[in-house]
């Protein structure tokens, strides 16, 4: 909890708002003194509010803070201030924090001393105001009633604080006995008598503290007025204006939270109040099963993905969370911190977001001045790069190097130090730019959008109707490739020869040419095979149209599939381009054919387990690099309802940056739409070309790994042949020195890439984030929805190297671990007793673990996916933006039968509709009619008791029949075209996939099993565990050495 | 005599070619972390020497076994059934798509056998210089020479 104190003290000048806390531990020990009484005086002044209260001017001028005790040092005893008092100290637990001066701990006894000496101008403060939430007023601190923040602080009754020095001694050694350990230990000073004057501490410092071991002899002493119950939810928690961006300081003080636990709450609603504190606490007992629990007290995501905003206002200039989201907004200032913050440290970059109507990122163009950057460590100026030197010179946030400003660029600074042309640059206000890149950005001339379609035309291509469907799409989508005119298209096609096709714009019917030497592949044509689509429009419009048919009867069911890749390679590495493929079968010819490896029962469970699931052939691993390497990026179509190898097939995509769309069993009836949907949004949305991307970050941090799909070509470097807004990488980073000394860390993500309209970009995102020294407030400010896509990441990677059983148990444990230390972190100042705790922020992650470990690519055994499903999904989750994956882990089901009966034709109440119930069977009414929705899949699961109206209404005549081989079709009534209505909307709301529509009555076995009740997570279905087992089982490996 | 000495000459070519043969892989990782090369070119450029490495180290070997050398053959040995291992397992080249991922290590295992082989090339250098002292000179002088 971090908290600005600017404080103005009477005479009028401005106490510098307090400075971050690591410079704090890091000068402290040289001087204790001077800094806690400036400390304390302002301390004072911003708890009690006293307006009159007299400063004591800092000792220090530039950082009162700067001598706060070190950690763990007691302060010595020689300064009246801590005569008789000894500050509780930091118990030397290995849960507290490593940098914690217990400054903050001193302050309360300290102050009434201070305020009592003479000549410092302090005036006793009088009774705050009534503004205290304690019901229990028999204590008297005034201080307890000042506390600005609290919402409804009763006036307190005690004295004011000179009063009170008796009391300090004494009170907490009789105290304790009297309550010792109450239930929740939240308690404020309920049990200090009025003796006790110190003012509670500010609300700034109230986060963190290092839980202070109630039996500490020594230090048992001073009453603390500070709440560990207090409920920080929703007075302290990470109020964006916690940290001033400007100063950079945090007066986050981690002393704080020394408090003592063994205060009894006086009043329930104080209990209530403090469960809030420790981030919400989940009572389960897990001796006693049942009694304990209430299942739907447990919590979900039923609101969906809540963006971390805590930052938002407080950096509005860092850029949007859809483009860069942190796995925490608080970096940990020492390794030895991070490591005990056992989630990952990373963030999830999706760089070409879509932005919605309006938030469009701004294109800069910088002329002659060129892209002005940092000398040294080539950071592009950004919102917060200062200007100094009268406008002459900039400041690079990142390395801190002094710049020159080009004369182009030169503008004078206002009086503030604010360029005047600020409006006019949005490089300078905006987080997110798009600047135009000058030719030294260039190796080559910008490539133009190339489409390269490599078409398996073998029996079953036909005969599933694929080729219909593809070639329609691939026509219907000429007018809106994007790029025109300088688009290029191609076409080979295969079985088990090779198909080239001469689209000479001078030609009027395409010339196909066919090449049945498979070993010693050439390219019959040097050039045509990849033809300009504005001059050769009407030979490809010819070639698709004739395309289905002259394969219709074509009975070969070979796939040349290597040597037509290598085909389309060299036929593609002039320019590089978008490669789509459509594989109906295992590629059975030439090189890279693949055998049936998929079947074999025996390797499930072995340590071989894993070889399934990565490419068998090294072949594809090496074109795929050169695919790279020449700006390939490659899309996999695979529609086969046999074993296929997605997972060879799939690390083309996975290296060159594309992705897999996966069909298992196409049929042109039921697949159409979705593979035309899905076709033309990959051929028509924008796309960047021959893009790199780099991630820089300020000194001291380093990305260590990147997951995804996509190729490094450096230690940092993603090469990215071709990417759109669906897809999103994962990174995470190390701490490089075991200290970092700036207040804040910057993050900026560069994209380099050829638009479609030829242009040379980069895409900036620039994004700040505080360090803090305090594990706490780096648990405050997780982002679960972040975590959870590197953990689907680590987790997927894992079963590629390991069982899936280990991959599982990685994320367990790597969410108990994190658990383990919060509630560390807690315990010793709370009685926790058998209640799992977890942070706020993170409340969702163990479902959302469970989600994971219940996912395709990761579920169950062999029996429960087949091996082809889990590749595809493994491909797909690697590159999903957090959002989507989120959705995907934890699917939307909300009902709409009632919805359905209303009158109201409208969809205005659609948010009523919307409504998202917990994944259980239990939820489900088997009068009902339910939508499950993941955004690749939706589910109409009829209930068994559904009025037979509905289903009559909805499915037409055939209503009774067979759900599985009843499609939905709209019918001619109201209640019809109102669910399709509906389910258009939904697929709107998330254009990259288009969910396809399943019917499943209740009952309906095996159909049900496997199309909707795998997916009700929080069910134990099978060998897998329920979601309250899950909690049980996390909660009892949380407690184990707890 | 004349064979023995011959057998020394031959293993010091052999064993000074493994020792370039690694140290130049060696280069190529250290390049590689810090940009100047591409993974694609490192990886052919190491992959390329990686399977006549092999085939020279356990020639190396199988040559100290037939000529009787126990000690040079129980040096050698270890490192051709790591080799082996690794052919065995298709792990034996540099995986062009993830060489980031494993530098660290690829470089580990690369100065160990750097040192490795330094070792087994001083050994050889010294049975080189004794066998040619023992084939150049007659008895009678190295008698002398003590």
């Amino acid at each position: 909890m971090i908290l600005q104190l600017r404080v103005k003290s009477s005479s009028g000048h401005d106490l510098k708002p307090i400075a971050a806390v690591e410079s704090v531990s890091c000068c402290a020990s040289s001087r204790p003194f001077p800094l806690s009484h400036s400390l304390r005086a302002i301390v004072n002044m911003e708890n009690q509010g006293y307006p009159n209260f007299q400063a004591r001017p800092p000792p220090s001028s530039s950082s009162p803070f700067a001598s706060a005790p070190p950690p763990g040092v007691r302060p010595q005893s020689g300064g009246p201030e801590t005569v008789g008092f000894r500050p509780p100290t930091r118990p030397f637990t290995p849960s507290a924090p490593p940098v914690a001066p217990p400054v903050g701990a001193m302050r309360p006894f300290q102050s009434p001393l201070v305020s009592q000496i003479p000549g410092q101008g302090i005036r006793p403060p009088p009774p705050p105001p009534s503004s205290n939430s304690f019901p229990s007023t028999t204590y008297g601190p005034p201080g307890g009633g000042s506390f600005q923040r609290f919402p409804t602080p009763p006036p307190p009754s005690g004295p004011p604080p000179p009063q009170t020095l008796a009391g300090h001694l004494s009170p907490p050694m009789s105290l304790r006995p009297q309550q010792p350990m109450g239930p929740p230990p939240q308690s404020m000073t309920s049990g200090v008598p009025g003796g006790y004057a110190s003012p509670p501490p500010a609300p700034g410092f109230q986060q963190s503290m290092p839980p202070v071991n109630p039996s500490y002899p020594g230090v048992g002493g001073p009453p603390q007025p500070s709440f560990p119950g207090y409920p920080s939810n929703q007075v302290l928690q990470g109020p964006p204006s916690s940290y001033p961006p400007q100063t950079g300081g945090f007066a986050q003080h981690p002393g704080q939270q020394n408090m003592h636990p063994s205060y009894a709450p006086p009043t329930s609603t104080v209990q209530a109040l403090a469960e809030d504190f420790n981030s919400l606490s989940l009572t389960n007992i897990p001796g006693s099963l049942e009694p304990g629990l209430d299942r739907a007290s447990f919590p979900r995501p039923l609101d969906g993905d809540v963006e971390p905003n805590s930052f938002a206002e407080m950096y509005p200039m860092n850029c949007h969370s859809r483009y860069l989201r942190l796995t925490t907004s608080a970096i940990p200032s020492s390794q030895s911190l991070a490591s005990r913050w056992h989630l990952p440290l990373g963030a999830v970059v999706c760089p070409l977001a879509e932005a919605p109507e309006g938030e469009e990122v701004p294109l800069i163009d910088f002329g002659s001045s060129g892209i002005i950057r940092c000398r040294r460590c080539r950071t592009y100026v950004n919102p917060y790069v200062t200007f100094t030197d009268s406008g002459r010179k900039w400041r690079c946030n990142i390395c801190s190097m002094l710049n020159d400003v080009p004369g182009e660029y030169f503008s004078h600074l206002d009086a503030t130090g604010r360029r005047m042309d600020m409006d006019q640059r949005p490089e300078l206000t905006k987080g997110s730019v798009e600047i135009i890149a000058p030719t030294e950005y260039m190796v080559r001339p910008p490539m133009p959008p190339i489409y390269f379609f490599l078409i398996d035309v073998s029996f079953s291509a036909a005969k599933s109707g694929m080729l219909q469907v593809a070639a329609q799409t691939i026509k219907s989508c000429l007018d809106n490739l994007p790029g025109y005119p300088r688009t290029q298209i191609g076409f080979i096609t295969y079985d088990s020869t090779l198909h080239f096709y001469n689209m000479k714009s001078s030609l009027s019917q395409p010339q196909m040419m066919v090449v049945s030497d498979l070993d010693d592949i050439f390219v019959p044509l040097p050039d045509d095979l990849l033809v300009n689509l504005s001059e050769s429009r009407n030979v490809v419009e010819a070639f698709l149209d004739s395309l289905p048919l002259m394969f219709q009867n074509n009975v070969n069911v070979e796939s040349a599939f290597g040597p037509a890749l290598k085909a389309a390679y060299m036929v593609m590495n002039q320019l590089g381009g978008k490669l789509l493929i459509f594989q109906n079968s295992l590629p059975s010819l030439g090189a890279g054919r693949l055998k049936l490896r998929g079947e074999d029962p025996r390797v499930y469970g072995t340590d071989k387990e894993y070889t399934l699931r990565v490419a068998e052939d090294n072949f594809y691993k090496q074109m795929a690099a050169d695919c790279t390497k020449f700006q390939i990026g490659i899309n996999v179509y695979a529609f086969s309802d046999k074993y296929t190898d997605i997972a060879s097939l799939g690390t083309l995509s996975k290296y060159t940056g594309g992705q897999v769309y996966y069909y298992p069993g196409f049929q042109s009836s039921i697949h159409g739409d979705k593979l035309r949907h899905e076709l033309a949004r990959d051929l028509t949305r924008e796309t960047a070309w021959e893009s790199v991307m780099r991630i820089r970050c300020g000194k001291g941090i380093r990305f260590s790994s990147y997951h995804g799909n996509f190729m490094l070509r450096s230690t940092d470097l993603l090469a990215l042949p071709a990417v759109d807004c669906d897809k999103a990488y994962a990174m995470q980073l190390t701490l490089e020195e075991t200290l970092l000394t700036t207040p804040t860390v910057y993050f900026q993500v560069a994209l380099l890439y050829t638009a479609s309209c030829g242009e040379r970009r980069i895409r900036v995102h620039t994004a700040v984030a505080p360090v803090v020294t305090d594990l706490g407030e780096m648990y405050r400010q997780a982002d679960t929805g972040s975590i959870v896509s590197v953990y689907t990441r680590l987790a997927i990677e894992k079963t590629l190297s390991g069982k899936l059983d280990d991959a599982r148990n990685v994320i367990q444990q790597k969410i108990v671990k994190a658990l383990r230390e919060y509630r560390n972190l807690h315990s010793v100042q709370h009685r926790l007793g058998s209640r799992l705790i977890y942070p706020e922020s993170l409340k969702f992650l163990p479902l959302y673990g469970l989600a994971i470990c219940k996912s395709t690519p990761l579920q169950g055994g062999p029996a429960d996916a087949s091996l082809d499903e889990r590749c595809a999904a493994g491909f797909t989750m690697m590159s999903l933006p957090v959002k989507k994956l989120l959705k995907l882990l934890y699917p939307n089901v909300f009902r709409v039968d009632e919805w359905l009966l209303k009158p109201s034709a409208d969809l205005d109440d659609l948010k009523d509709v919307l409504k998202r119930l917990p994944l259980a069977a239990e939820n489900l009414d088997s009068r009902g009619l339910y939508i499950y929705d993941d955004g690749f899949r939706l589910v109409l699961w009829f209930g068994r008791m559904l009025s037979p109206d509905i289903a009559k209404n909805l499915l037409g005549a055939d209503f009774a029949a067979e759900l599985s081989r009843v499609t939905l079709q709209e019918q001619e009534n109201g209640m019809s075209k109102k669910l399709m209505r509906l389910i258009k909307k939904v697929r709107e709301n998330d254009q990259s996939y288009h969910p396809m529509c399943f019917l499943v009555r209740q009952g309906e076995q095996p159909r049900e099993g496997f199309l909707f009740l795998r997916y009700l997570i929080e069910d134990q279905m099978g060998g897998s565990t329920s979601y309250v087992d899950w909690i049980l089982q996390i909660h009892r490996h949380v407690q184990q050495n707890a | 005599m004349g064979w023995d000495l011959f057998l020394w000459i031959l293993s010091f070519f052999v064993s000074l070619a493994l020792v370039a043969s690694v140290f130049y892989q060696v280069i190529c990782l250290t390049d590689l972390e810090a940009d100047y090369l591409n993974p694609f070119e490192t990886s052919s450029r190491i992959n390329r020497l990686i399977l006549p490495e092999f085939i020279l180290q356990a020639s190396l070997c199988i040559l100290f076994l037939i000529t009787w050398h126990w000690v040079f053959f129980l040096v050698a040995l270890p490192v051709t059934c790591y080799h082996a291992m690794l052919y065995k397992e298709r792990r034996h080249l540099i995986d062009v798509t993830e060489v980031f991922r494993g530098i660290s290590f690829e470089k580990k295992l690369r100065f160990t056998k750097l040192g490795f082989y330094i070792f087994l090339f001083i050994m050889v250098v010294f049975r080189l210089t004794l066998s040619a002292v023992y084939s150049f000179t007659e008895d009678d002088d190295l008698l002398h020479l003590f």
